[in-house]
């Protein structure tokens, strides 16, 4: 078994972040796809294995919404993230979200943004891999990518990511994460102050 | 002066004769050297954190001294060793301290120097060491991993 096979069998992620949810936090449901995948920290997926394709891949796509052109809405059961772009339209990223028991809704701001983030196992994972350093400096290979948005007072953040296998799944702690690509474009598109809107399903 | 060809003669054939044999003789065993690092220099409780870029040196040390609220912690072995973990391995293995051929010195388990579970221990002091993993796709991963030392000397 290769190391990186070993890996992903590991289970991943403790529950103790649930506990932590910011303000605004709603019902729970169960997740459609979850993926028992552990992070991989200094892992660098080649470009062939970031380039998502089909529903996931970025795009714009007929959006009917009363929110002002430049909300984020998140769709934690379609796994996508939303842009509004304004005349019914949105540009759509594949994103993956919380384990079952992780997933949450509620209304948030951008708070701060941060490049190539640092990377602090949380103490749960710490003890199902001790082998981990207990900080990574951000660059690639970092489970969090190539940029963070910090969301209100909580501990989430749409972040990027190091396993572009993971996107269209539920495997995180509760956070939301894009490709590199993608996060780095969206990035660019949005200030702090940005108004996150997080929905367990979205109506079009 | 026959006889003292004769005689020079008998010289060459007998250093011909030692040369050839030395040619056959086993190589010479290498000396083993100890490492220039103490196991008891390890020993400790850890602040542990890693980086990829040069540049991120000097943070990631400060940042690892700030991870002593969950310190890595690095017993003796059993035989004298150190209990510690391999990498992606999450039970502790006893890893001796090796001295390579090339000045370096090899952390990991029993067998010569620079195996591929292997790390690279440098820069040592009473406080703080740094570890590099052989293998390159270990080495890839982690990075250059620093422990700082919690409760200084």
């Amino acid at each position: 078994m290769t190391v990186r096979a070993g890996l992903l069998l590991r289970v991943a992620l403790g529950a103790a972040l649930a506990a932590l949810l910011g303000a605004g936090a709603g019902a729970q449901t169960p997740g459609q796809d979850e993926m028992n995948v552990v992070d991989q920290p200094g892992y660098q997926p080649t470009p062939e294995e970031e380039q998502l394709s089909g529903a996931y891949e970025k795009q714009e796509v007929f959006f009917r919404t009363t929110e002002a052109p430049g909300t984020i809405i998140i769709d934690t059961k379609g796994r996508f993230l939303y842009l509004v772009q304004g005349n019914n339209r949105a540009l759509r990223y594949g994103i993956g979200v919380g384990r079952d028991g992780f997933t949450w809704s509620g209304l948030q701001k951008i708070a701060r943004k941060q490049e190539w983030p640092d990377w602090r196992p949380p103490p749960e994972m710490i003890e199902r891999q001790p082998y981990l350093p207990r900080f990574m400096a951000g660059g690639p290979g970092n489970p969090l990518g190539a940029r963070a948005m910090y969301l209100g007072a909580t501990v989430y953040r749409i972040h990027g990511t190091n396993q572009p296998q993971t996107i269209g799944h539920a495997v995180s702690s509760g956070c939301f994460r894009l490709v590199n690509d993608d996060v780095i474009d969206l990035y660019d598109r949005v200030p702090v102050g940005t108004k996150v809107i997080i929905r367990q399903a979205v109506a079009l | 002066m026959i006889a003292r060809r004769g005689a020079a003669l008998a010289l060459v054939g007998l250093l011909s004769a030692f040369v050839a044999g030395c040619g056959e003789t086993p190589p010479p065993t290498p000396a083993i050297v100890a490492p220039a690092i103490s196991t008891d220099q390890l020993v400790g409780k850890w602040g542990f954190a890693a980086y990829h870029k040069d540049t991120d040196r000097a943070r990631t040390a400060k940042e690892a001294a700030a991870q002593c609220n969950r310190p890595y912690v690095i017993n003796k072995g059993p035989t004298g060793g150190l209990m510690m973990n391999l990498a992606d391995q999450k039970e502790l293995s006893e890893l001796i301290l090796k001295a390579g051929p090339d000045g370096q010195t090899y952390l990991g388990p029993p067998g010569p120097p620079g195996g591929a579970d292997d790390r690279i221990v440098s820069n040592v002091d009473a406080n703080s060491f740094t570890t590099v993993w052989v293998d390159p796709d270990n080495a890839s991963r982690y990075g250059t991993s620093v422990y700082v030392r919690c409760g200084r000397r």
